[in-house]
């Protein structure tokens, strides 16, 4: 019944799209011109979105942890130390493995994801999970094994990249998996000569460029850069400076989170 | 094995570590020392339902959505409505279509890329439920007689899974029907539906449905299950329950305690005795979940007109 019934279906919302395109257009050059705009959720350019984090919603997980931006929803839960594949080599450092998937109703149009990937997995953004996760975690304490971390998209309402990887290193440490540090992660939207912090995703749709950081505080060491779009030489050095201050912030956020989680065990 | 086990559930449990990993090494023997003391090892009496919450409306981007707790089971169900042509066949119903969702974080026995078995049994399960209960009205789907229909897609995801599956994905999907709110919509130019929103659209379109906006039910489903160890029936058993029971039965009871389905999928050999008395268990079991959905969804009327 419902493989018939799939073909030649439509969402009702999209059909409305004449207004949204002028309000891109007005935002747009808001966000591009004036000095400071409220933005359409009333942030200043500097101001993260409301954050709400948590340790342990998935109790069959070793470690796992819940993080909400706004509209973004995640849940990250970790799994292991355990036995790698049979089909592994062997191997005297541990192995991390990263998944990152969305659900159906992640975005606003059924199963209409901003990425090219296969059904619901996200491969690119596995991958830069597993790359900004590598450096930070210490593998040679868990040799032979792995150590899995999955994560689930429940909502997408933009920088879900960044909130993705700060929920999965607040989950690694709820599992105790040993680290050099905490990795947080921010991104910042290029507009014209402003930059604006924690884009949403209309926001991250009509940018210029974007900036990804994934940073580990204590050591002052960045993990991950990514960078794409128009961008001039004096904004960068200035986009990566604000992106570090705001994964300092939002890191002593997550250790107060860890000591308050670890005494309430206690 | 039991026989192992029944020799060292004797043997002394002193200290904390070691029941721990009694616990592990000797499953068997640890719950069948529990059940002959009728407790089970969260506490619960063999009877007792784990604690259970029911939040509507936990999907923002969805039109109808809940998110269930059944102890550390947790359910993410939500509906999102698409258009469609209906068939020629029923040209005044609309569809539904189920999809039951395990992902990696919800158990460490799922892998990414390896959908689990059990995920396809429950999604199959609670699609004919669903269909045979008799809890939806197709046709209050339908938009324009043999033109435009509602196919509402219906997606559950387990985001923690502690046994009772299949009950807690009943729980989220029957509360996500009832979430569910049906947009203001009309056709346009080119023949196609769209979503009208705010009160200047109402005056300025041509509304297709006014009246329509909540699915009334006349019949909801509710479902109980029962893990069979020997004699005792232990009512909501847990994952770890789950694991070393020999057999299960799920019944599943409509508004009228009428018997919707009984599955016993395999397992060892039981009694009609026992069966009867998982489905009286289910009857009171029904009672209380809809007197939890009744009091969400009071819940959430009393949060939107704040």
């Amino acid at each position: 019944m419902s493989a018939a019934a799939t073909t030649g279906t439509y969402s009702p919302a999209a059909a409305a799209g004449e207004k949204r395109r002028e309000r891109k257009e007005e935002l747009r050059r808001h966000l591009a011109e004036d000095a400071d705009w409220p933005r359409a959720d009333g942030r200043s350019f500097h101001d993260c979105r409301p954050a709400f984090m948590q340790t342990g919603p998935t109790t069959a997980a070793s470690g796992s942890a819940y993080a909400e931006f706004g509209k973004t929803k995640v849940i990250v839960s970790v799994f292991g130390p355990r036995e790698s594949k049979k089909a592994m080599m062997y191997s005297d450092i541990g192995r991390l493995n990263c998944n990152v998937s969305y659900t159906t109703f992640a975005t606003p149009i059924r199963g209409q994801f901003a990425f090219s990937f296969q059904g619901t997995d996200n491969k690119e953004y596995s991958a830069m999970l597993h790359k900004t996760l590598e450096g930070a975690v210490m593998l040679h304490t868990f040799p032979k094994t792995t150590v899995d971390v999955f994560a689930l998209v429940l909502e997408s309402g933009g920088s879900d990249l960044p909130i993705i990887i700060s929920c999965a290193s607040l989950a690694l440490a709820d599992a105790g998996i040993m680290m050099y540090d905490l990795v947080t992660s921010v991104s910042v939207s290029c507009f014209g000569k402003n930059i604006i912090i924690d884009p949403t995703s209309d926001e991250e749709a009509w940018q210029d460029g974007s900036l990804l950081v994934a940073y580990m505080p204590a050591r002052k060491e960045i993990t991950q850069l990514t960078l794409t779009g128009e961008w001039s030489d004096g904004k960068i050095t200035n986009a990566v400076e604000l992106c570090m201050d705001a994964c300092s912030k939002l890191c002593d956020i997550l250790r107060e989170l860890l000591k308050d989680a670890s005494s309430l065990a206690e | 094995m039991a026989a192992g086990t029944e020799a060292t559930a004797a043997g002394g449990l002193t200290g904390e570590i070691q029941v721990e990993a009694y616990r592990r090494l000797f499953p068997l023997g640890f719950l069948e020392r529990h059940i002959r003391e009728s407790v089970r090892p969260d506490a619960r009496r063999p009877d007792g339902a784990r604690p259970t919450t029911v939040a509507l409306g936990a999907v923002s981007s969805a039109h109808g959505s809940a998110l269930v707790r059944l102890g550390d089971t947790a359910m993410l169900a939500s509906i999102k409505l698409e258009v469609m042509s209906p068939s020629s066949e029923a040209p005044d119903e609309g569809s539904v279509a189920v999809e039951f969702h395990m992902p990696p974080i919800c158990s460490p026995l799922v892998r990414p890329g390896r959908p689990a078995e059990v995920a396809s049994v429950i999604c199959k399960t609670l699609e004919n439920i669903l269909m045979s209960s008799g809890m939806l009205n197709l046709k209050e789907l339908c938009l324009i007689s043999g033109k435009d229909s509602w196919l509402a897609y219906l997606d559950v995801y387990c985001l923690n899974a502690d046994g009772s599956l299949f009950d807690a994905a009943l729980i989220s999907a029957v509360a996500a029907f009832i979430h569910l709110e049906i947009p203001l919509v009309s056709v346009g130019d080119d023949g196609r539906v769209f979503t009208v929103g705010g009160n200047e659209g109402k005056t300025k379109y041509e509304l297709v449905n006014i009246v329509k906006r909540n699915l009334t039910f006349t019949n909801i489903p509710f479902s109980l299950t029962c893990a069979l160890h020997k004699d005792s029936v232990l009512v909501d058993p847990t994952a770890e329950e789950e694991s070393i029971i020999e057999t299960s039965v799920t019944v599943v009871l409509d508004s009228s305690d009428q018997i919707v389905s009984i599955q016993k999928p395999g397992g060892a050999v039981t009694s009609m005795a026992t069966i009867k008395e998982c489905i009286s268990l289910a009857k009171d079991r029904r009672r209380k979940l809809r007197e939890i959905l009744m009091d969400s969804v009071e819940a959430m009327e009393a949060y939107q007109t704040d």
